[in-house]
């Protein structure tokens, strides 16, 4: 027996903050959507001219972020001090349906088209400015004179540049009219020159920002946020022009405009807009890279409590139990971030992908978890799902009725999972990037080389998340223990059941739900078919050779809307759909969302959980997708209760997974929201990689939210 | 030959059964009957059949004590670090021969244990010994009011916490506050008179009642009708503690 020392007496660290009342009236408009009336109501039209002036791709692409910034009313509220307030509704096409599927012929288009789901190296932009970007741009145009395709895309990104800073000038301008010089100062130097404060740093990245979604671009991330705002904010606070309240009030005023103009953004539901923002980790050299702004962020998050930006921390073994308390203190008003990714399995996961170290260190989140490197990287992280469940029922189905073994069940299974990574990644090699001449500005090296970013950059690769995998690995372990090892069910009663979805043996279906093993329980007859299942799966990838881009397929465990899609079907949709399946899920019943236990099994609880999928080989999975866990909010109960909950976020941490979102839910609050939305218009919660508000989520979300495993109940 | 016991609850991350994150077992039979149970289904030492809309279930499974400790030592690399183990019940010294020789199983983690006291001394020191930190629940300090509250006299209650004080270990008196019953002056008074007797003296946790403590009657096949007043406001004073230099804090 050991006496371990766990003082009952340490509580809490972090103060709260709390909106001033400027800022909560800011947030009180945007829930309330005054700032719509500023929008038009016309749309503008960029392809006329485009096709006037016989553009090409890259032009109009430039073209078209010109006039959207040229057609944004320039709008400043008076109790505003960062400003942008987008007037523009929708991206207008700059080619007609005919054109575009000419320029298409025989090669895909990535959802919507334009570049989505990476992040610029906003780190750089703001250090530099713009205006060293165009003088960057110039230089290797004249180095560059007789590349044609360079000098025009140079030229493209030239007139982006322009156009951003003139946007930059009519707000200055506007502002000076209003005698706001404290505005107009600020918009004189950023984005143009290098920021020189915090506040410049915000108000740069601010517009460089939003001009990326004007231009059609979306899932737009933020990238590691403390670390490039850190020196501005330090200066600032070293110099004595800030204090912290100061500080947070600017910040607070930031992370509120990220909401502004987020219903206009594209997503599956309203709220799926990948403005993700990383927070925490190691420097280049490995050394801790946290500093008292991921603290203040998270604390400002929480006084903000809007959906935006979605937070993300990046913890491992050294990481402060202070700064988990201040995480988990966010984690308790039900945001549902932030979300957590455990370096010590990260980055060798990265590494392990070919990933240089220093890059691997360097890591964010995409949209929604997966693992990109910032400026450095034009990957295509969810080019679609490979579905386990559909691989483990065909195998089980076709297994059974020829009479084979386990073995060859599985083989069966490994089989169909390669089947599908390979159509996905054959469909894939078809894919067309567009041009990108303004986000090309904001990466690595592309005004440097001379080349627009959609012709790649240093990380390439493509990812492939493995879906519902829960279920799958459920599916096999019921066949394992029941059909083979203990003979309780007969091949051909389970295939009569499944393809009758049981509706004749419902007894069968108890004993499926009830008596089988169970994922997420630490127990080895169901994890080891999730282990396998898993590395079946990062096979396949790696037999899917590269993707035509100088990068491989990266496997990983993420979700997203698969838990639905791959469950009832989806218009359009490449990957196939299950009926009835072996783990005594019903045709049409919701998977779970990426890595959690299946909807409605008995679970032991948490730290079971943990142990389940950290038995998961995350070498050989790094693309992301996280554990995903509902803890109940009378777990906050008490004084010290956000330093025990953090405690949790250390044991993810040693328990080897690899991301986690743990999300704090009361349902019956829930329950009441759908019968009395009226009453909980600000109820927030996470849904899969983003936080959405409840109310405004299709019901089929919000029931499969609804029911969730909530532990510590 | 490993002893059985009948457990009818393991639950991970309880955050209120002691420091850090527990996993807390829930052993199942319980010698006292308080009105105010909120674990009804650990009263009956047998396993029993609950009943709800969502279907029925079993309260109530036998494990060996080698089973019940390799599921514990399984969480152990996580729970190592965090917090530890807790038994709880029911009153755990109820199966104090099965309950001490899982204690004996554990690999390296931190025990509490979580009791009435209302055991034979010798069954409840077989477990206080093992563990690293005893809650004590001590609920009334007048022997007329604890048996019409609980259903037993406290002498043994008493001397178990005066035997407990004699090993040295750290302990903890909790005291639920059930309005009208357990959070009278004179209760509290009493019970931080005895506290502040003891050598250290303890740390005093008030536990106000939780209206929830009804929920799972129903399920049991059992009628709640409490004697108190549920509704009535819970006094949780803390001053007889203080006067009398004891720490007590609201839990």
């Amino acid at each position: 027996m050991t006496t371990n020392q766990i003082d009952p007496e340490a509580t809490c660290a972090g103060r709260l903050v709390e909106l001033s009342p400027r800022l909560a009236e800011i947030k009180r408009r945007i829930r309330a959507g005054e700032h719509h009336r500023f929008r038009a109501t016309e749309t503008i039209d960029v392809r006329a001219e485009c096709d006037a002036e016989g553009l090409s791709w890259p032009q109009r692409a430039a073209r078209l972020t010109r006039r959207m910034c040229e057609a944004q009313t320039v709008v400043i509220e008076p109790d505003e001090r960062i400003v942008f307030t987008r007037t523009v509704r929708s991206t207008p096409p700059i080619y007609s349906d005919e054109q575009m599927q000419a320029l298409t012929a025989g090669r895909t288009l990535h959802e919507l088209g334009p570049i989505s789901n990476i992040c610029a190296d906003w780190g750089m932009v703001l250090s530099q400015g713009l205006i060293a970007r165009r003088r960057t741009a110039l230089d290797t145009r004249r180095r560059l004179a007789g590349d044609a395709r360079a000098v025009e895309f140079l030229d493209c990104a030239v007139e982006t540049i322009d156009a951003v800073l003139t946007l930059a000038a009519r707000y200055a301008e506007e502002a000076r009219r209003m005698g706001r010089d404290d505005v107009a100062e600020v918009l004189d130097r950023v984005p143009a020159l290098p920021a020189a404060s915090f506040r410049e740093a915000l108000q740069s990245l601010r517009i460089c920002h939003a001009v990326l979604w004007l231009g059609g671009h979306y899932h737009c991330g933020f990238g590691r946020f403390d670390r490039y705002m850190w020196p501005y904010l330090q200066a600032d606070l070293d110099a004595g022009r800030l204090d912290e309240a100061a500080a947070e009030e600017l910040l607070a005023e930031f992370f509120i405009s990220l909401n502004r103009d987020s219903d206009l953004y594209p997503g599956i539901q309203q709220g799926d807009n990948g403005q993700s923002l990383m927070l925490g980790g190691v420097r280049p050299d490995g050394s801790s890279g946290v500093n008292p702004l991921t603290a203040m962020a998270l604390r400002v998050a929480r006084a903000t409590a809007l959906i935006d930006p979605k937070i993300n921390l990046r913890v491992d073994g050294e990481t402060d139990l202070d700064l988990l308390a201040t995480a988990v203190e966010l984690t308790r008003i039900g945001l549902g971030f932030p979300q957590y990714a455990n370096d010590e399995v990260v980055i060798p996961g990265l590494v392990a992908a070919g990933y240089e170290l220093q890059d691997a260190r360097d890591y964010t989140v995409a949209a929604c978890w997966e693992f990109i490197i910032p400026g450095r990287g034009m990957e295509v992280v969810n080019i679609g799902a490979a579905s386990m469940p559909a691989a483990a029922d065909r195998a089980i189905r076709a297994g059974l009725s020829e009479g084979e073994t386990f073995e060859r069940i599985l083989e069966r299974a490994g089989a169909d999972l390669r089947a599908q990574v390979r159509d996905l990644a054959a469909a894939s090699r078809k894919l067309l990037l567009p041009p990108a001449p303004y986000y090309s500005v904001l990466m690595d090296g592309c005004l440097e080389r001379g080349r627009d970013l959609s012709e790649g950059l240093k990380y390439n690769n493509f990812g492939i998340h493995g879906a519902a995998s829960s279920s799958a690995a459920d599916a096999l372990a019921a066949v394992r223990s029941l059909v083979f090892e203990e003979k309780r069910v007969a091949p051909d009663r389970l295939l009569r059941a499944l393809d009758t979805d049981f509706a004749e043996d419902e007894p069968l279906l108890r004993m499926l739900r009830e008596e089988a093993p169970k994922v997420g329980n630490n127990d080895e007859r169901a994890d080891a078919l999730l282990v396998k299942l898993f590395d079946l799966f990062a096979e396949a990838c790696a037999a899917a050779g590269d993707n035509a881009r100088g990068g491989r397929y990266r496997p990983g465990s993420g979700s997203a809307m698969y838990y639905v899609w791959l469950a009832r079907g989806h218009e359009g949709m490449r990957e196939p759909s299950v009926g009835a399946t072996a783990d005594g899920r019903r045709a049409g019943e919701f998977f779970s969302s990426s890595l959690a236990p299946s909807p409605g099994v008995a679970v032991r609880g948490p730290f079971s959980a943990l142990q389940s999928f950290g038995k998961i080989d995350y070498e050989r999975v790094c693309n992301g997708g996280p554990l995903t866990m509902e803890i109940s909010d009378s777990l906050f109960r008490g004084g010290d209760a956000a330093r025990k909950v953090a405690l949790f976020v250390g044991a993810f941490v040693k328990s080897g997974c690899q991301q986690l979102q743990l999300n704090t839910l009361n349902a019956e609050t829930l329950k009441d929201a759908q019968v009395h939305p009226e009453l909980h218009r600000n109820l927030v919660v996470r849904v899969w990689g983003w936080s959405g508000y409840f109310c405004e989520l299709d019901r089929a979300y919000q029931d499969q939210i609804i029911g969730r495993h909530i532990f510590g109940d | 030959m490993a002893t059985i016991g009948t457990v009818f609850d393991i639950r991970e991350m309880t955050v209120h059964d002691g420091p850090g994150l527990r996993t807390t077992v829930f052993l199942k039979g319980c010698p006292l009957r308080c009105a105010w149970c909120h674990n009804p289904e650990g009263v009956a030492a047998a396993p029993q059949t609950m009943r709800s809309p969502a279907g029925e279930r079993i309260a109530g499974r036998a494990y060996t004590s080698e089973e019940l400790a390799g599921i514990l030592n399984g969480q152990a690399s996580l729970l190592r670090d965090i917090g530890g183990v807790t038994f709880s019940g029911g009153e755990p010294a109820m199966q104090a021969a099965f309950v001490a020789e899982t204690i004996d199983r554990l690999e390296g983690l931190h025990v509490t244990l979580d009791t009435s006291g209302s055991a034979p001394e010798q069954d409840f020191l077989l477990l206080a010994q093992r563990c690293d930190l005893v809650l004590f629940d001590l609920k009334l300090m007048d022997a007329d009011a604890h048996r019409r509250w609980t259903g037993s006299d406290n002498g043994l209650i008493l001397a178990n916490l005066a035997a407990l004080a004699g090993l040295g270990k750290p302990f903890v008196i909790r005291v639920p506050l059930v309005p009208g019953v357990t959070d009278t002056d004179e209760n509290l008074s009493a019970i931080a008179e005895r506290a502040s007797a003891l050598p250290g003296p303890p740390r005093v946790e008030l536990l106000p009642y939780n209206r929830a403590a009804g929920g799972k009657y129903a399920a049991c096949g059992l009628p709640w009708q409490p004697e108190f007043d549920e509704t009535a406001p819970i006094r949780a004073n803390l001053k007889p503690f203080r006067n009398l230099n004891v720490e007590a804090v609201i839990q």
